[in-house]
């Protein structure tokens, strides 16, 4: 690991929506230099975690810390140092693609000068760079997705939070977000991001953290998750339906054929 | 034969079914709703259902008086062929204001409603989708016409002791007619989906709508002004019947159903039939040329949004200002921080770009026309009345007159304030994310919103107090008297909508017209109209007690700058840093 403390903490962390338990004492560990991967099936508690994580959802208790910032106490330095990619982009349909990056870099202050440079290498990266004077709301939703990941990299940071962001993408652009995030960890930063596409988590991820019914059950990496449920070389899907209870709905399907 | 009976039978199903689904939505949305929400939808349909049968009582009461034998021997009013007009009136104006009001709401059901892909993904007849469409579409305009005509009609019918058929033909025809004039627009929505994308048409639309109704509804006062007085006199009234009854043509076809239900009425079954057998036929062959042309385009026009959504716009002239350095932009960069200037920016680009906030933009120019108009049109005097308003009164109102300029710059731009400052966070709507995950402190969310807010309502503001104070000759120091109470004024007005408007903030809308801030919004304008004369009165107040005692004038504007100042000042400041903790929980389920 490239550095000792965590970039990414969550501690004893629990989101309560009235009676109903939809995040139950999750604490999660994420690195510099490292890709989390966090898995778990609808409804477990992914995005809510990852919105607590981010500061868009206060915790009903427990805590979590970004880049060394308690995400509760000071707000500002750990969103400062932190890029979230949201599974809807939802952006400002009337701005185009270079004027919401522009916004982007005056909400986190940064250079003019440095930040002009920053849009157009973003924009040329992400494919963006012909349609960066149309509207928003002239994107594919593809578009629009890379749209999301190029804001959320302006500010170049230290944490980034992605969740399922290779949804509604083109097998070109899923390959470039990879390499991207890859780069982005090697250069430091902590990526934590969640998907259902258990195969992207395999290869991409140097650590997975598996949640069902808001619990952490399982986190660690691949071989560690192996030993676990000591299922030898079995594959991620295996693990994962092993330990969220999807392997009695798979023998199901198997009786059925 | 038998495959198009399947056919139909398939057809006529899978519209039940669809119509069902949304009759069990709207069900599963009154028993998930609140008690509170129950309660008032419930007393809201007990109310509905008082007025109509209050209309239908008056409507009686009226046709009857109008129908007595005695009246054309005192007034010297024939009104019997402006009673059988009466349907046709009805009628011309349900056909008419369904094909233009069904417009919209078309093109929203036929072609951006959320719904479609899952649809047409299904096995359902294209025929199907389009009818139900259609149907959810006009019922609710259908219903609201309804209210308001079938009371008159059935006043007219036991008025004049129509038969019993006439009744449920009444239903039958507007119901047929409703059919018609919506399948026409359809067809009109259809074709121009097919030129211009839908998303577009609904912005043009939503402006346009805006204007139309705004301008319709002052229409009114701009004619009383025009005409000097409101009181209908009986000449007026003849004018009427007499354009009434110009509308009782044999070849008029909206004509031929209202004529028709009243030969039956009558018990002139053989004319009534044919007329109605007409109405019917014509009524029916416009639907189905629309259920015909929908197979066709409908389809296309829909399949066409995809494309036409993923199409590229022509290149803008690069709008992004990041290269040009202006005057506003320098100062603003020497007195802002980033992320404020930011979202003024910002919110300044989007607000002129998207013509459905526009529409809601340029309605407090028109308004403040129509009024500065009006007022001096009056003379700048106070309204003669009936003379039962007592001299003091009068005295005080023609005072309170001499600084009209700055009541109606205040007027405008407490309007032009409504509408961006007590929905400035709500505006953020689902891109809301965008600001709560990044380091962007409420303080700074606050102060661009109120910059947005005010800048364009203290701009429009002077506006109208420059050119109402040269057309009045107002002096030097009245002028800027005036600059600087429209300018202390508007802060706290702005102060009070923003920060109520932000502390009941509602993110989750899909059209700018339908974006609230709920109850505390409410609060707010009720807060602000408050505010607003109590302001106007200690800057004002002070200058008529100084000329009552007879003291130096200079005495009576330093009180009311100190008074009016201060009570602005607060009401600009305070309620925002009230709700300042507030801000930072927005959006938080």
């Amino acid at each position: 690991m490239a550095t000792i403390s965590p970039l990414i903490e969550t501690i004893d962390l629990v989101k309560k929506y009235g009676e109903k338990l939809a995040v139950d004492n999750v604490s999660i560990e994420v690195y510099g230099g490292e890709i989390f991967g966090f898995l778990g099936p609808n409804g477990a508690g992914k995005t809510t975690t990852i919105k607590m994580i981010v500061g868009l959802l206060q915790p009903s208790s427990g805590m979590v810390k970004v880049a060394g910032h308690d995400v509760q106490a000071q707000p500002l330095q750990a969103k400062s140092a932190s890029g979230y990619v949201p599974d809807t982009p939802n952006l400002y349909a009337k701005l185009s693609g270079r004027e919401l990056l522009s916004f982007v870099a005056e909400l986190y202050d940064l250079d003019r000068k440095q930040a002009i440079r920053r849009i157009d290498e973003l924009l040329r990266m992400f494919d963006l760079a012909e349609a960066a004077d149309d509207t928003i709301d002239s994107y594919s939703h593809g578009m629009q997705q890379k749209a999301s990941l190029a804001a959320a990299l302006m500010h170049d940071p230290k944490v980034l939070v992605l969740d399922e962001p290779t949804v509604g993408l083109d097998p070109k652009s899923a390959r470039l977000i990879k390499d991207i995030l890859r780069q982005i960890a090697d250069r430091g930063a902590a990526v934590m991001l969640s998907t259902h596409i258990l195969e992207i988590a395999e290869r991409m991820c140097d650590r997975i953290g598996i949640i069902n019914k808001g619990q952490l059950v399982a986190v660690g990496t691949m071989q560690e998750l192996r030993n676990l449920g000591q299922t030898g070389e079995a594959s991620l899907e295996d693990i994962f339906l092993g330990l969220t209870g999807g392997a009695e709905a798979a023998e199901i399907a198997e009786i059925l054929k | 034969m038998s495959a198009s009976l399947h056919d139909s039978t398939q057809m006529f199903s899978a519209v039940w079914k669809l119509l069902r689904l949304r009759g069990q939505i709207s069900f599963n949305s009154f028993k998930h709703a609140k008690k509170s929400r129950k309660f008032w939808t419930l007393i809201g349909w007990a109310g509905l259902l008082a007025f109509i049968g209050i209309i239908f009582w008056l409507s009686f009461l009226l046709l009857r008086f109008l129908r007595s034998p005695e009246l054309p021997q005192y007034v010297g009013l024939d009104v019997s062929p402006f009673l059988q007009a009466i349907p046709t009136l009805i009628f011309s104006i349900l056909f008419f204001g369904i094909f233009l009001t069904s417009f919209g709401v078309l093109l929203q059901a036929l072609y951006l409603s959320g719904d479609m892909d899952f649809l047409l993904a299904a096995p359902v007849p294209i025929r199907a989708v389009f009818i139900s469409k259609l149907l959810q579409a006009v019922l609710p305009n259908f219903g609201i016409a309804a209210i308001f005509a079938l009371p008159v009609l059935f006043g007219l019918g036991i008025s004049g002791g129509y038969s019993l058929a006439y009744y449920p033909l009444v239903v039958l025809v507007m119901f047929t007619l409703t059919l018609a004039a919506a399948g026409l627009s359809a067809l009109l929505v259809m074709s121009v989906v097919r030129i211009f994308p839908a998303r577009r048409v609904a912005e043009v639309l939503g402006f346009v709508g805006a204007m139309a109704s705004m301008i319709c509804s002052q229409t009114g006062n701009l004619s009383n002004s025009l005409n000097g007085s409101g009181d209908p006199s009986l000449a007026q009234a003849n004018e009427l019947a007499t354009l009434v009854t110009k509308l009782n043509v044999p070849w008029l076809p909206l004509n031929w159903a209202g004529r028709g239900l009243t030969e039956i009425g009558e018990g002139r079954w053989l004319a009534g039939w044919l007329l109605l057998a007409l109405t019917f036929g014509l009524a029916a062959a416009a639907f189905w040329i629309a259920l015909v042309t929908a197979e066709g385009w409908y389809y296309s026009g829909w399949a066409r949004i995809q494309v036409v959504t993923n199409k590229k716009k022509p290149t803008r002239a690069s709008s992004s200002g990041t290269n040009k350095v202006s005057l506003a932009a320098t100062l603003s960069q020497q007195f802002l921080p980033a992320p404020v200037r930011g979202l003024v920016k910002r919110d300044f680009l989007i607000l002129t770009r998207d013509l459905r906030q526009v529409s809601q933009l340029v309605s407090p120019l028109i308004f403040g026309l129509l009024y500065t108009f009006m007022f001096f049109r009056n003379g700048s005097e106070p309204p003669a009345g009936r003379g039962e308003a007592p001299d003091w009164f009068m005295e005080s109102l023609g005072a309170l007159l001499v600084y009209g300029n700055v009541g109606m710059s205040l007027f405008v731009g407490w309007m032009l304030l409504g509408r961006l400052s007590g929905t400035a966070i709500s505006r953020e709507g689902k891109n809301y994310w965008l600001l709560k995950a990044s380091p962007l402190r409420p303080a700074h969310l606050l102060a661009a919103k109120f910059i947005v807010a005010y800048l364009p309502a203290l701009a429009l503001g002077w506006f109208f107090l420059i050119g109402i104070s040269l057309l009045q000759g107002i002096s030097w120091t009245g002028f800027f008297y005036g600059l600087l109470v429209v300018a202390m004024c508007l802060a706290g007005m702005n102060g009070i909508l923003l920060s109520l408007g932000a502390a009941g903030a509602n993110f989750a809308w899909e059209d700018p017209r339908k974006m609230n801030s709920g109850n505390l919004g409410c609060l707010g304008t009720i807060l602000a109209g408050l505010f607003l004369p109590l302001s106007f009165g200690l800057f004002i107040g002070p200058l008529w007690v100084v000329a009552a005692l007879q003291i130096p004038m200079f005495y009576g504007y330093l009180t009311g700058l100190v008074l009016g100042i201060a009570l602005s000042l607060v009401c600009a400041w305070l309620p925002l840093k009230i709700v300042e903790g507030r801000v930072a929980k927005l959006d938080e389920a």
